[in-house]
């Protein structure tokens, strides 16, 4: 490969005490593109996304950005790496305001705002980025799952990423409100940044991914653009259990 | 340029009001001459004050502290020896305490962060509870028979006067000072780091919050403002003994915010208000119709309080018909649109 990967994930493995979540995984990721990963429940996609963005340490394996190992960087150095994230079940800052939401962010990350006039102006910025401007004055509580998604992409974009992991984005939405978000998506990702995604929504990553991970019992089984993924024997298999073979472990 | 205008006449406004607010407390003690008066608009001031020190921790933070008395007596005691042990100047003295107490919360507490939610609560409250045993069996710290600031002739060199004027008045600017600090954190990168936290720590830790480092900082600003009030309270009292941080006084600093809105950086003054004159009223009228009735009702009003307004009265007051209309006919407050077009407008975001 002439480019360095934005990411490299080599040989991660997960241990749960006697389970193991994630077994041997590697894989990489190109600068500038969206990625995606799938796999049924319990596949281990939201265990291998939380090793990389470091909010678990691998029991075995490395993790490089651009070439660096971030293997054992915390969470909260990830920001001013210029790394962001969502969460699958949202974490909205319930009593503030949708602007406040963002406002926190604004103040974080490799190119923090310096006073609070720069962090409304830049979070006004994002809002309008996100659709989200309209409904700044509610209470992120008060808003619906779509909205809420939505802010948990905003919230991340605020810190100035370029490389966003996002984590079930359009679990829950509706069919237009998951156009909508593909949309918004492609949107970011045309703004320069490269994305890693999980999805369960196939018609999601096929619009989307250059690329697709498929992950099964915690291993990787297939890689490769969505037509040759889901043209896998095995990945037909496990996802639409052609053969009668018992598959639960 | 009509909006900008609109917001130009409404800060006028509310600077007037707030203007109108701080003469009267001003003119005050020439018009009531009661020392009884007074010394409950003193306690009104100090007590506020911690309370807004409990709330940057307790309601900004999340992190329910009920060991508030213990770095407010700290500060008292390191204030008190310092004056007495070496002669030094009071002044320098609080600066001294603030130092000290800072120190000390940030040491003890570094290591408890790992503990969430009610452990730290724990903490906090065996920490208070600790400090006080150790002055208690120390004589360095005077045991339990306390420690005492020299008398003398009224100098604001030694901050000691006869009269309560004085203490009405470094009290009152006290509150200020600390409110605009607290104002300022409040819309600062600290303050939304731990409003953050306060939410979800792993949300903080997503965009970038170490939040063991900012929950230290809070501590620490925290004590070092209960301290403060500690200086001011031995000075003002001018003895100071272990009593002083008995659990009851820390629960005493967490009533005037939670009444008056943790959520509002004005809660504790609004609680204050009430409250400490109220607890006042009814032990000077009814403690001696039946000792412990003016307890009783005391408790009574704070049940109420919390029945009803769980948020507080500020909580309450921010969404009534009273602040709406307030907002409208007394202050002109533009709509929001207006405010915000005028905020565009300075930002150069927009075309006039």
């Amino acid at each position: 490969m002439a480019e360095t990967p934005m990411i490299e994930v080599q040989n991660i493995t997960k241990r749960f005490k006697g389970l193991t979540a994630v077994k041997d995984v590697s894989f990489s990721i190109r600068p500038g593109g969206i990625t995606g990963m799938i796999g049924p429940n319990g596949a281990g996609k939201s265990t291998t996304f939380n090793m990389i963005c470091g909010y678990y340490p691998p029991t075995e394996g490395k993790i490089f950005y651009k070439g660096q190992d971030i293997t054992d960087k915390k969470a909260y150095e990830y920001t001013n790496m210029k790394i962001a994230r969502t969460f699958q079940i949202m974490k909205p800052l319930k009593n503030l305001s949708v602007l406040d939401n963002v406002v926190a962010s604004s103040y974080f990350g490799h190119a923090g705002a310096k006073s609070p006039r720069e962090a409304r102006e830049r979070a006004m910025e994002i809002l309008q980025f996100t659709g989200l401007y309209e409904k700044r004055h509610v209470l992120s509580k008060d808003m619906g799952t779509p909205d809420q998604k939505r802010l948990e992409m905003a919230r991340a974009l605020a810190t100035k990423p370029e490389m966003l992991f996002l984590d079930e984005n359009m679990a829950g939405l509706n069919p237009a409100e998951t156009e909508d978000a593909i949309r918004l998506i492609r949107k970011i990702n045309e703004s320069g940044v490269t994305i890693l995604l999980i999805e369960h929504i196939m018609k999601a990553v096929v619009s989307l991914c250059e690329e697709v991970i498929v992950l099964h019992h915690g291993e990787k089984i297939a890689e490769g653009t969505p037509e040759q993924v889901m043209n896998d024997p095995y990945v037909m298999e496990v996802y639409l259990g052609t053969k009668k073979e018992d598959t639960h472990a | 340029m009509d909006s900008r205008r609109a917001v130009k006449v409404y800060h006028r406004n509310v600077a007037i009001l707030v203007g109108l607010i701080l003469l009267v407390f001003a003119l005050i003690p020439m018009v009531v001459t009661s020392p009884y008066i007074l010394n409950i608009f003193v306690l009104v001031f100090y007590m506020s004050t911690l309370s807004m020190a409990w709330n940057l921790l307790g309601g900004m933070t999340g992190q329910n502290s009920l060991g508030h008395a213990a770095y407010m007596g700290l500060g008292a005691y390191a204030c008190c020896l310092l004056v007495v042990k070496t002669g030094a100047n009071p002044w320098i003295a609080a600066v001294f305490c603030m130092i000290v107490v800072g120190l000390v919360a940030g040491i003890v507490f570094y290591p408890c962060f790992i503990l969430r939610g009610p452990y730290f609560t724990l903490v906090s409250i065996a920490f208070g509870e600790s400090i006080r045993q150790i002055i208690i069996n120390s004589e360095f710290f005077g045991r339990a028979s306390g420690v005492g600031l020299p008398f003398g002739g009224d100098s604001w060199l030694n901050f000691r006067f006869a009269s309560k004027v004085p203490y009405y008045y470094v009290g009152m600017i006290m509150l200020i000072a600390i409110y605009v600090l607290m104002k300022k954190i409040d819309r600062s990168k600290i303050g939304f780091a731990l409003k953050t936290i306060r939410e979800d720590e792993d949300a903080a830790a997503a965009i970038g919050i170490n939040p063991t480092r900012y929950k230290i900082l809070a501590v620490v600003i925290s004590a070092m403002v209960a301290a403060l009030v500690g200086f001011f309270y031995a000075s003002y009292i001018r003895y100071i003994d272990p009593d002083l941080m008995i659990q009851a006084k820390s629960t005493e600093s967490v009533l005037p915010a939670v009444v008056g809105g943790a959520a509002y950086v004005e809660g504790p003054i609004v609680g204050g208000l009430l409250m400490i004159p109220l607890s006042e009223y009814l032990r000077a009228n009814f403690s001696s119709i039946l000792p412990g009735i003016n307890m009783l009702m005391y408790a009574v009003v704070l049940l109420v309080v919390i029945r009803f307004r769980p948020t507080g009265i500020l909580g309450w007051y921010m969404h009534s018909r009273v602040k709406q209309w307030i907002d409208e006919k007394i202050l002109k407050k533009p709509p929001v649109e207006v405010l915000e077009e005028a905020e565009l407008l300075e930002y150069g975001k927009k075309e006039a």
